[in-house]
């Protein structure tokens, strides 16, 4: 139950926090999570930012086509994500949000196989790596047009809404998607049916190399939701529980029919765009180091080692752990070999037209 | 037995299979308390409610993009376009999300919902309410399209779609919304989609049309038979899949085809067609499949009704093929 101190104001000049970067806890209420939900959280990101290691050394290898650095995002991507029922809820990702996905419940294997786009990939090696989906989970599959998930997430919201499940659908994306038409039509239609849709922008200041200053005449992201008669809120998304509770409460209110919101998470992305991506034409050095000095996982870490939570030794079996789990996901991704070439010609419609096996015969020979 | 013309036939087969499946919803401008602009939405937003008749704001990426998502969750949407013309603010909605929302997703998710517009010129509309974009729709894999030209297979095409777990892009053609009156078929009349119509049987020269120009079509083979012509009269009626066999079958036998479409020349449909034909059965032919198309202008206001391919424009086109 969310008490009455846990409700966050919208629109506030400053990120909110709840941890501040030594650690130490700064909210006026106390914190109701237990010893392993608190030490969940930390593996989660830990998962996530291992992963992110690996899916980059596997693409320097050759054995995947591409990388979405998602270092840096951790903290809002995990706290968003266990604000959410999953598998109740409908969740609605971009491109970036691999800890996301993880912490939501995707298995790793299936995120690797998406991505090294072998037989083992539930989505048959369809799409580029980076754009999971999960029918058990309900997380609508990734497609790159930015923001075009938009409008289909406040639909999935607008069905909710007459089915009356209590069901919420979040919908995630950067900062460059708050330009498009597709996110204002989406947002729009949100506020006009009171859907109960969260909208989630980690704002990490660049769209590929465009910064904020160019992309948008607003002083952040959050102050955009006026426009479209809803609260947004502003985060401090290297904050692992900041995200969390503002999350956990918007999700909750939008739960009990109050109406849709905008979340705007702070954060930095350490790497590039993307692996094809030179970030040093238009990021200063400066300007990483002193974000990494404010590692969403570093800043979490210090906070559970001053209530005993966590130590040097559980830090290495949790890497260990996980990494043995990543190494064994990738095996089994490789071990499945490639996907048939005729399973490029089903799934465009629900039966196989004759046009098309026509065409399919024509190429097997 | 009671008459309906297209526009009604639509709004019928609406309310049917509303009535038959809860699931089926309706989204777009206009379609709720004012019935749609054409009326092909009435009284559906009395009798099923806000709920299901929904009045989108003025969006069409928000109305396509919602009929996904609705979709996905278990609905049925039928999404109107108020205009065909207007579909491109909701272009990328239907060709990158809805197209190939089961391809993408490995068949995890699929999109069983309509878009329909009205679609065609010859109602002094101009650039903006009168064009034929099907080309489009039919060039993007995972999108099945349909283009009625009567109340019947109004009814019956719109039905099928409904039902079809593909998306479906219904065009109707708007000058034909009230020009004809028919006897509906029951509430569970279908056509098939992909099933073309032979309206006539012939031996001189095959005649393939759809949607509007079907009324051309058949001014111009009332003509022929009275100048002791035989022609053997097509209406394709689906466009994505199109029915490669009844075409191919009767052009084989007959050995000259006429194509025609209101649509802009280059690259439309009957592109697909006479390719197909000159690929399928050349040494068949008698002459080369001939073309009579809309031009490739913007749609104009002053010249409305020479733009649209009338019945000498057809004439002249099947004389050139009767010449070979």
């Amino acid at each position: 139950m969310i008490r009455e101190s846990q409700s966050f104001p919208p629109f506030t000049e400053e990120p909110i926090k709840v941890i501040g970067e030594a650690g130490e806890w700064l909210a006026p209420f106390e914190l109701d999570l237990d010893d392993e939900q608190l030490k969940g959280l930390y593996r989660d990101m830990l998962t996530g930012r291992l992963a992110d290691e690996r899916l980059i050394r596997l693409q320097r290898l050759g054995k995947s086509s591409f990388v979405a650095p998602a270092a840096g995002h951790e903290g809002a991507q995990v706290g968003v994500a266990h604000a959410l029922k999953a598998g109740h809820d409908w969740l609605f990702p971009y491109y970036r949000d691999l800890s996301l996905v993880l912490a939501y419940g995707l298995p790793a294997a299936e995120f690797i196989a998406q991505t090294m786009g072998t037989r083992a990939d539930p989505a048959r090696g369809r799409q580029m790596p980076y754009h999971p989906g999960s029918k058990e989970l309900n997380i609508f599959t990734v497609a790159s047009p930015i923001a075009s998930h938009i409008p289909p997430a406040v639909g999935t919201a607008l069905a909710m809404k007459l089915a009356d499940r209590s069901q919420v659908t979040l919908v995630s994306f950067g900062d460059g998607a708050t330009s498009e038409g597709d996110w204002h039509a989406g947002i729009n239609l949100a506020g006009a049916q009171g859907a109960p849709i969260v909208f989630a922008c980690q704002n990490n200041g660049y769209a590929i190399s465009v910064d904020l200053k160019r992309q948008t005449g607003s002083d952040n992201i959050a102050v955009k939701a006026h426009a479209y008669g809803m609260p947004g809120y502003l985060v401090d998304g290297m904050d692992v529980l900041a995200s969390y509770y503002v999350a956990r409460d918007v999700v909750q209110r939008a739960r009990e029919g109050v109406g849709p919101a905008l979340i705007e998470f702070v954060v930095y992305r350490y790497g590039g765009h993307s692996s094809a991506d030179d970030d040093s034409r238009y990021r200063p050095k400066q300007e990483v180091e002193s974000w990494r000095r404010r590692d969403p996982l570093q800043r979490f870490r210090r906070f559970l080692e001053r209530r005993e939570l966590w130590s040097e030794d559980e830090d290495l079996a949790a890497r260990d752990e996980i990494n043995e789990m990543l190494a064994a996901a990738v095996r089994a991704a490789e071990e499945a070999g490639p996907v048939p070439l005729e399973w490029m010609f089903e799934d465009v419609y629900e039966e196989l037209p004759e046009f098309l096996a026509k065409q399919r015969d024509e190429l097997l020979g | 037995m009671a008459t309906h013309t297209m526009v009604q036939a639509i709004a019928n087969t609406l309310d049917s299979e509303m009535a038959r499946d809860e699931r089926v919803v309706v989204i777009g401008e206009d379609v709720g308390k004012r019935g749609g602009v054409f009326l092909a939405t009435e009284k559906l937003f009395d009798k099923y409610g806000p709920d299901r008749v929904i009045d989108s704001p003025l969006s069409e990426a928000a109305i396509i993009g919602a009929a996904l998502g609705m979709s996905v969750y278990g609905n049925r949407p039928v999404a109107e376009i108020q205009f065909a013309d207007y579909v491109y603010p909701g272009f990328d909605q239907l060709v990158s999300q809805v197209a190939k929302m089961r391809y993408r997703s490995g068949a995890m998710f699929h999109a069983p919902l309509v878009v329909r517009m009205p679609a065609g010129g010859g109602v002094r509309g101009g650039h903006h309410h009168s064009q034929n974009p099907e080309s489009h729709f039919v060039h993007t894999a995972g999108l099945k399209v349909v283009y009625p030209s009567t109340p019947s297979d109004a009814a019956g095409l719109l039905r099928s779609a409904i039902r079809d777990e593909d998306p479906v892009v219904v065009m109707e053609p708007k000058r034909l919304y009230r020009s004809v009156r028919e006897e509906l078929p029951g509430d569970d009349h279908l056509v098939p989609i992909g099933k073309a119509k032979v309206l006539r049987e012939g031996d001189d020269v095959v005649l393939i049309s759809y949607g509007g120009s079907m009324a051309e079509t058949n001014k111009a083979a009332a003509a022929l038979l009275e100048q002791k012509i035989s022609p053997h009269v097509i209406d394709l009626r689906s466009l994505q899949p199109w029915d490669r066999t009844t075409v191919l079958e009767a052009v084989a036998r007959v050995g000259r085809a006429v194509l025609v479409s209101e649509a802009p020349r280059t690259v439309g449909v009957m592109s697909e067609v006479a390719a197909t034909i000159a690929e399928e059965v050349l040494d068949s032919l008698l002459a080369p499949p001939l073309r009579v198309t809309g031009f490739d202008t913007p749609y104009p206001y002053a010249q409305d009704r020479e733009y649209l391919p009338g019945p000498n424009r057809i004439l002249k086109a099947v004389e050139r093929a009767l010449s070979y």
